[in-house]
């Protein structure tokens, strides 16, 4: 026992617990359809595509240290897209994944150039603004958007051979274009520009001086995170099967914003606890108060938030640490016991420095989260 | 304006290219506050040269104005190529590498990721894909062996590094850019004496390995003459006085400087 804890802390040790985590959680996410109930799934795979809009919002917010309330314009973008796509020129769902995509990049890049000359507050605004008129002009564009009455379309239908159900195949379709955004979205902070992302955000003028295109990367760092709000926006069309200015009023970026923040901000797997709060909690307080869900849930979040700053993931992390200090305490000799219990911040127990540092940011990234 | 011949006269027997950085009537300020008022020096290629003077002489606006961080008038050469009107970008892209006063670590990245911004520039096109990746590699591998604690900590977050490891740390990083010159502001700034001179003769080591150009800015004289070839003493945002570091060092007027005195000496009164 106290061989594997004395191992715990170092690199291989690490990068088998990270396999074996992947491991199950994919044994998990596949298996989950065939357990629950169609409604059930129906809710998991919402969770799921939040997650890739939140996902794109943290590459913006969380490490780019800018800020938008406007993506769930972006996120309508992408779901107009693919509902014009299917509505009009009857192309295949996947055909629309594409064009979404790229055109919420492009749509991105073109909203990077006020974010080089705002920040803060004054940017959030612009980016408010924007959230505030896409609907409108939804409802306006009536021949190609259908107006306010929206645009309903085929959803995914399994193909024969799978044997699905409905709902199964399209958690699955869905699970699929989560793991690859999520994985394209860790890939892309380790890549050149995300580090150079990074480094922006911690420090603008050292960045520049080490030779950081301080315009491109923070255009970049808005078209990034419009692309994914964009796939999520086409998947929820894929989904849901229908369309209309009203699904996508400037609440859903509020909503967005805030799932992101509860989940936790710079954290890889944030989105996904953010988004599976943003999708359960409002029927839990639906639960709680008919009357007044909203405030329910508003409270929820001031709980969250109080209970941890750092969002979920942050919470997860700091709970997993204590957990792994208390193990190598209690399981290292006997010699240490008699020590009073009380004097601990400095923890003599841990074997080597190092191992006591590594043992904090415990799991995905080598980067810890922001205290 | 201060007389450039006392400039190249020593130097001259180290190096063949006297005027590789060449400063000439430089102003430069903070939008109505104007702190140099006509600089004019020049920095061998290969040359470790101190810039000194007391509080608001205008040292670290130099450096500012070197990299592009601060807009200046006049003339600064780098080999040939103008400086002054180049973005901080743009200059890094030129081979100028500023460690800023106050380190400017990125806290929340690791040691490695931290020196691999240093790289940023020069990994930049496509075409120079593996070569280069290469080359990063091994010119990181050189930066731990000058700086072996960093090595230990390449996995932690820059943030949770000493004072004087994220002073390494920047250092570190301006040397991935493989700098044609390196500007150091004040690397003593809050550090131990001791780890100060460890610094220094890092630095020292790096100018005589890698035949680097170092400009560096210190308050701390005596450190700064001994590892430096040659100094130039500012005050008021002029040149008060340039020469070899032994002269400097053995001239009176540098106390005075430094104690405060404003000391007029006869070349520098003709300045309009």
């Amino acid at each position: 026992m106290s061989t594997i804890v004395a191992t715990l802390g170092t690199d291989r040790a690490r990068r088998l617990r990270a396999a074996l985590t992947t491991l199950l959680v994919a044994a998990v996410a596949v298996s989950a359809p065939f357990y629950f109930a169609p409604f059930q799934v129906f809710q998991l795979t919402m969770v799921l595509l939040y997650a890739v809009a939140l996902a794109g919002l943290n590459l913006l917010v969380g490490f780019g240290g800018q800020i938008s309330l406007g993506h769930g314009a972006f996120f309508a973008a992408g779901a107009y897209t693919a509902a014009v796509m299917l509505d009009r020129y009857d192309t295949g769902h996947l055909a629309t994944l594409p064009v979404a995509a790229a055109g919420c990049f492009l749509l991105g890049l073109g909203f990077g150039v006020p974010a080089l000359r705002l920040r803060g507050l004054y940017l959030a605004l612009v980016t408010l603004a924007f959230a505030v008129f896409l609907p409108p002009l939804l409802k306006r564009l009536e021949p190609v958007t259908g107006g306010s009455m929206g645009l309903t379309v085929d959803k995914l239908q399994p193909p024969a051979w799978s044997g699905m159900a409905e709902d199964q195949w399209t958690y699955f379709v869905v699970l699929a274009v989560t793991a690859v955004s999520l994985l394209l979205a860790r890939n892309l902070l380790r890549s050149r520009v995300g580090r150079a992302l990074l480094a922006v955000r911690d420090n603008e003028s050292a960045a520049e001086v080490m030779g950081v295109r301080l315009s491109l990367h923070k255009t970049l760092a808005f078209a990034w995170s419009a692309l994914f709000a964009g796939v999520a926006g086409c998947v929820y069309t894929w989904v849901i099967g229908f369309v209309s200015p009203d699904s996508f009023s400037f609440v859903l970026s509020i909503t967005l914003l805030a799932g992101l923040v509860v989940g936790g901000l710079a954290s890889l797997y944030g989105p996904l606890l953010g988004a599976a709060f943003v999708m359960y909690v409002p029927s839990v307080a639906q639960d709680i108060s008919e009357a007044a869900p909203g405030v329910v849930f508003g409270l929820l979040i001031i709980a969250v938030m109080f209970v941890a700053p750092t969002g979920l993931a942050g919470l997860a992390g700091r709970v997993r640490g204590t957990a792994a200090r208390r193990l190598i305490r209690t399981t290292t000799p006997a010699a240490d016991d008699d020590r009073p219990s009380g004097s601990e911040p400095s923890a003599p127990p841990t074997p080597a420095d190092p191992a006591a540092v590594d043992a904090e940011p415990v799991g995905a990234p080598p980067r810890p989260e922001k205290e | 304006m201060t007389e450039p011949t006392t400039d190249s006269t020593e130097a001259g027997q180290v190096n063949a290219e006297p005027d590789f950085l060449k400063v000439a009537g430089l102003h430069a300020g903070y939008g109505q506050a104007r702190v140099l008022q006509g600089l004019d020096f020049s920095v061998a290629r290969g040359e470790v040269c101190a810039i000194l003077g007391p509080n608001g002489a205008g040292k670290t606006t130099t450096l500012r104005a070197l990299c592009g961080m601060v807009r200046g008038r006049g003339s600064v050469t780098l080999n040939g190529t103008e400086l002054l009107g180049r973005s901080p970008e743009q200059t890094a892209r030129l081979g100028v590498a500023h460690v800023p006063e106050g380190r400017g670590t990125f806290n929340d990245l690791t040691v490695e990721e931290n020196l691999r911004i240093g790289a940023h520039v020069r990994t930049g096109r496509w075409r120079r894909g593996s070569a280069e990746r290469v080359a990063v590699a091994a010119d990181l591998e050189r930066i731990y062996d000058y700086f072996p604690k960093l090595r230990q900590r390449s996995r932690q977050a820059a943030g949770s590094l000493s004072g004087g490891e994220q002073q390494m740390l920047a250092i570190g990083r301006a040397l991935m850019l493989r700098p044609a010159l390196l500007l150091l502001d004040e690397p003593s700034l809050g550090l131990a004496p001791l780890v100060t001179r460890e610094l220094f003769e890092i630095v020292r080591a790096v100018n005589e390995e890698e035949r680097t150009t170092v400009v560096v800015v210190e308050q701390n004289a005596q450190l700064a003459l001994d590892v430096a070839h040659r100094a130039h003493v500012l005050e008021a945002g002029r040149l008060l006085l340039s020469g070899p570091s032994r002269e400097i060092r053995e001239d009176g007027q540098v106390a005075e400087v430094y104690l405060g005195v404003s000391v007029r000496s006869a070349k520098d009164g003709g300045a309009p």
